[in-house]
């Protein structure tokens, strides 16, 4: 159910850059989160959307671009400077004098920025206000530690040292995902797949948090499970106001559970839009290869169903007009170049 | 419908240290040929350990409690490692769940890939050259036996036959290398030709050096002829010349020219007939390599100038001996079955009192049939090749139960005289007694039962056969056999064609750029990839059966249709069986013919995919369709709650009923058993009972059913 009242602009990804070596993660990609929605990240593998959000809690450090998180940077790289100072130096080589001052400015310009990108990157301010689930409920929690441990363990790191405090936060936290005071003392293996998972939404809710990011957190779970979770998820989003970037593969999934979603492809950005609207109208063909790929408990529709197959090879013509992410219609957007933005606009009859 | 697999009354339980757990509790089901199979269930429902069973994988600690894995003609559950080995991969073949434990860590994905290949390659050419070796003397033998007189003629026959398979042999081993790698060669160049074509071309040298290589491979006078090859090994030996500056200038006019030369040469050769080497090599042995003309006409003469000097004869002189031969071990079956007869009677009336009968019994039974076994048939009688082992596992069950199933009821008795005792006295116990694992002494017997009518049945099915059988079509089939075998020598593997194969399969299941990737190690892949992997290795042997237990779990949407698409092409193209087992029943619906829903070891539904899908009737069917969201779902979905029993205390009644909202009195009290509602479709229900409460299906799923039948008819409408 699309949340339109609130506008507030929560977490801001301006351009963001992950290149690992020479492999290109996540490629340029820029998007909004709003507060109180969820914001659902969908692509096949290997496509950096888990690199999105690992991006964005700092567990790498990224390559260019920058995050903001409640008007502030919290995280930013250097490359897109970096080389703006390489091509200025080049540049320089053969500049007459007037130009040269120029330029000498403009490169002092930079590596200022540089090193407020820095400094901003390395602040620790926002930490407890990102909290994130991880997929695999049995690789993310410490098999030597209780539940209570792994659930307390953020609280103590914070500087929480009274123990009565952490006590009830603990028994609080656990009954609010519909766990009870006496698996406290219990170790991780002795907790059946959806009860681990719940342990780890326990752990990140725990430290009260404004935003979480679920990473594939039912993806790896039975499905009568999985509706457990789904369930815990949307009602502990709407008791504590709860923003959410939602990762996921399930299509049918994150349908249910987001109100905007973005395509993303080989570490760039392909669509986005409201989930209802992307549903609906899917402009990108990656989009539509991907909505006709969803498996439905349907035998005969099933039968019928024709997948379409994306060739980005055959399907665009960017030899001489780059793509860019561009608005199509009032927050709809698609990766496209002018002459597809145009069809785009007319299949929507604008 | 021709039954490939049947699983029978299946029994399967694990020991653990607090117990015995009960993984599958009796359930039955029939895989057809050319269907799919779907099993849905949570995890723990038992549907792994019936896939395993199936494979003769299961772990250590399992017991098969009873039951029977039925595969062409043979009981899975009773056959020895040997045979097994036969069977997996070539036969069976299995997609593994968690790609991560069952990829080799330390061997790069390229052996991994052809390591069965060229094992199973190797194995193939060796049985294919015993068979031929040992099908050749046997018919030699019969030949003399029958004829007497004609010994030497025979025996000259015979020889000349091995003699000139030497030469089909060779021939034809030339000429599949030249042909496949010109056919590769046509693959590549469409690729690289398209890629020039787009402006999209990567490692220009690396491809055509391959193209060149395949291309110079093709050359075989039977393949590409003397004009043509002179001109193919131009072309292919200038491919490479000036690379160097097309690349720098992205302007690759020059190689597409080539290219296109090449494949014009291929596309004609490639088009041509087979050469029919078999009569071939007969005419290289006699000197008499004289035919002209098309290869058509050179087939046609050299086939018939075989014939008219050497198989004609031949022919006549295999029937006889075929049928003198079948109607001695014609006099062999009805012994055999005699004394099954006699056996049969005996055991109905009870087990012997010694077990020394018993045994004397098994060694002279499993002595008869096996000596009703005509080694001249084409076709392996896997019935009565199987019945000694299977009777030997039976009564070597019974024997172990007779000694031990004493003692372990004694335990039993004191362990629950102690449970009791300390009841009595007031305690609460957080264990509960397991119940004692004993062999079941007259369900052993049955089976022996079966097991003889079994064969008997197959004795008579023989003897009908045998009534009607045409000699002459028997023997052209050993003959053409030979052939095949024959063939079937120089279909060798070699490393280069099973890389090739598996690049291809590589590149079916979606895996980009597969040259590069081939020399990776599992971890450099995504959780994806790798699941792709362990699919082209199941792939990679060419199987009858396919089990998928869970192979899309891991794996997104796009991956997840191709994948699916991949095994349903590859099940229509090849008419294989498939068991596909999954918990996601989206999935299935695209996939299976049929579907059994398992709860904690049972099935407790079982009809057609359409059956299930739009008149489920079990609550658990229920809850695993309203659990699950699909893209119209927005109100809150309805979680199956709790979690599945532990199976070691496994529950009087229903297993579902704890979790069950539309749970009856007398489903905690008693199993319910399966009530038929159509024909193909059946439910383990106490609400299909006549006396239960009417009960509806949840809201959300008729709503659901009922919108997906307005799509369907919709849509067939438009």
């Amino acid at each position: 159910m699309p949340n339109h009242q609130n506008e507030e602009v929560l977490l801001r990804v301006e351009h963001l850059c992950q290149y690992f070596k020479s492999v290109k993660a996540v490629d340029d990609v820029t998007f909004d989160v709003k507060r109180g929605e969820v914001f659902g990240l969908v692509g096949e593998s290997g496509c950096g959307k888990t690199t999105t959000g690992r991006s964005i809690i700092k567990l790498y450090d990224i390559t260019s671009g920058d995050i903001y998180f409640e008007g502030r940077r919290i995280a930013a790289g250097t490359k897109s400077y970096r080389d703006a100072i390489n091509q200025a130096r080049e540049e320089m080589k053969q500049a007459d004098p007037a130009r040269k001052a120029e330029l000498k400015q403009f490169i002092a310009e930079q590596k200022n920025a540089m090193a407020s990108a820095k400094a901003n990157h390395k602040a620790q301010s926002c930490v407890t206000d990102i909290q994130m689930i991880f997929q695999d409920p049995i690789a993310s929690l410490d098999p030597r530690m209780t539940v209570y441990e792994t659930i307390a363990e953020g609280l103590r790191i914070r500087g929480e040292k009274n123990k009565e405090v952490i006590d009830k936060k603990v028994f609080d936290v656990l009954e609010m995902v519909g766990l009870v005071r006496e698996h406290a003392g219990r170790y991780p293996h002795e907790f059946s797949g959806g009860q681990r998972q719940r342990i780890g939404v326990a752990r990140a809710v725990v430290m009260n948090p404004q935003m979480i990011i679920a990473d594939e957190p039912v993806s790896a779970l039975d499905v009568s499970i999985q509706a457990q979770v789904i369930n815990l998820l949307n009602d502990l989003r709407h008791q504590m106001g709860l923003t959410i970037l939602f990762i996921a593969h399930d299509l049918s999934v994150v349908k249910y559970f987001s109100d905007r979603i973005g395509v993303m492809y080989f570490g760039k950005m392909v669509e986005l839009a409201d989930s209802d609207e992307l549903f609906d109208h899917p402009l990108h063909p990656y989009t539509k290869s991907l909505l006709s790929a969803i498996p439905l408990p349907d035998p005969v529709y099933e039968k019928q169903r024709k997948r379409i197959t994306y060739d980005p090879l055959a399907v665009h013509d960017y030899k001489t007009d780059k793509p860019t992410l561009r608005e199509v219609s009032p927050g709809h957007f698609v990766h496209c170049n002018e002459a597809e933005f145009q069809e785009y606009r007319r299949q929507l009859g604008l | 419908m021709e039954k490939k697999l049947q699983v029978r009354n299946l029994r399967i339980s694990f020991r653990t240290v607090s117990g015995k757990l009960q993984a599958v509790r009796d359930i039955s089901f029939d895989l057809h040929k050319g269907e799919t199979l779907a099993i849905v269930g949570e995890s723990g429902s038992g549907k792994s350990v019936t896939s395993k069973a199936i494979l003769g994988i299961l772990a250590g600690n399992s017991i098969v409690e009873g039951g029977e894995i039925l595969y062409d003609g043979q009981d899975l559950l009773k056959i020895s490692e040997d045979d097994f080995y036969r069977l997996r991969g070539d036969k069976i073949s299995m997609i593994f769940q968690d790609p991560l434990s069952s990829l080799n860590p330390i061997m790069r994905i390229g052996k991994q890939l052809t390591e069965a290949m060229l094992l199973k390659g190797k194995a193939r050419q060796r049985a294919s050259r015993a068979n031929f070796n040992e099908k050749l003397k046997l018919l030699e033998s019969a030949m003399i036996a029958a004829d007497p007189s004609n010994a030497a003629t025979a025996k000259e026959k015979c020889e000349l036959f091995d003699k000139f398979e030497h030469h089909h042999i060779r021939l034809e081993r030339d000429y599949n290398e030249a042909y496949e790698a010109a056919q590769e060669a046509l693959i590549e160049i469409e690729h690289m030709l398209f890629l020039i074509e787009k402006n999209a071309v990567k490692d220009a040298k690396g491809a055509l050096g391959e193209i060149k290589d395949f291309a110079l491979h093709a050359i075989n006078p039977d393949v590409v002829s003397d004009v043509q090859a002179t001109r193919l090994k131009s072309e292919a030996e200038s491919l490479l010349n000036g690379i160097s500056a097309q690349i720098k200038t992205n302007n690759f006019t020059e190689t597409a020219g080539r290219l296109k030369s090449i494949q014009a040469i291929l596309t004609e050769a490639v088009a041509k007939v087979h050469p029919d080497y078999f009569a071939i090599g007969y005419a290289m042995q006699m000197n008499a390599l004289n035919a002209t003309g098309t290869q058509e006409e050179q087939n046609a003469y050299y086939a018939k100038y075989m014939d008219e000097q050497y198989m004609n004869e031949f022919r006549k002189m295999a029937e006889q001996a075929i049928a003198k031969n079948d109607a001695k071990y014609a006099e062999a079956c009805e012994k055999a079955a005699a004394a099954v007869r006699e056996a049969r009677a005996e055991i109905e009336a009870g087990y012997p009192a010694e077990d020394k009968a018993l045994e004397s019994m098994v060694s002279k039974l499993t002595a008869l049939v096996n000596a009703s076994i005509n080694p001249l048939n084409t076709v392996k009688d896997s019935v009565l090749y199987t019945f000694g082992g299977s009777l030997k596992g039976f009564v070597e069950t019974y024997m172990m139960g007779k000694k031990t199933n004493g003692a372990k009821i004694r335990e039993y008795e004191k362990q629950m005289a102690r449970y009791n005792r300390l009841q009595a006295r007031g305690k609460k116990l957080d264990w509960k007694v397991a119940a004692p694992s004993v062999v079941d002494l007259e369900l052993v017997r049955e089976n022996i039962l079966l097991l003889m009518s079994r064969l008997l049945e197959h004795y008579n099915e023989l003897a009908e056969a045998e009534k009607t059988s045409d000699k002459a079509e028997k023997a052209q089939k050993l003959i053409n056999m030979l052939k095949e075998s024959a063939s079937g020598m120089v279909d060798k593997v070699t490393k280069r064609r099973a890389k090739n194969k598996a690049l291809k399969l590589m590149e079916e299941v979606g895996i980009p750029e597969p040259r590069k990737r081939y020399k990776d190690y599992p971890f450099q892949f995504s959780g994806g990839m790798r699941q792709r992997i362990v699919i082209a290795i199941a792939l990679a042997a060419n199987p009858d059966i396919l089990i998928c237990d869970e192979p899309t779990t891991a794996l997104d949407v796009t991956i997840q249709a191709q994948i699916l698409e991949l095994i349903n092409k590859l099940k229509r193209e090849r008419n294989l069986s498939v068991i596909f087992i999954t918990h996601d029943l989206g999935v299935v619906a695209n996939m299976a013919d049929r579907i059994a829903v398992m709860y904690a070891g049972k099935i407790v539904e079982y009809g057609t995919s359409e059956e299930v899908f739009y008149a489920p009737a079990h609550p658990y069917t229920w809850a695993l369709l309203s659990s699950m969201p699909d893209l119209d779902t927005k109100e809150k979905l309805e979680a199956i709650p709790g979690t599945p029993p532990n199976m070691i205390y496994p529950p009087k009644g229903d297993a579902f009923a704890a979790r069950n909202r539309y749970a009856l009195k007398v489903d905690f009290e008693m199993q319910p058993p399966a009530f038929p509602i159509t024909d193909t479709h059946w439910a383990a229900t106490w609400l299909l009972h006549p006396d239960a409460p009417k009960t509806e299906m949840p809201k959300m799923v008729s709503d659901r059913i009922k919108k997906m039948k307005a799509r369907v008819g919709g849509e067939a409408n438009a």
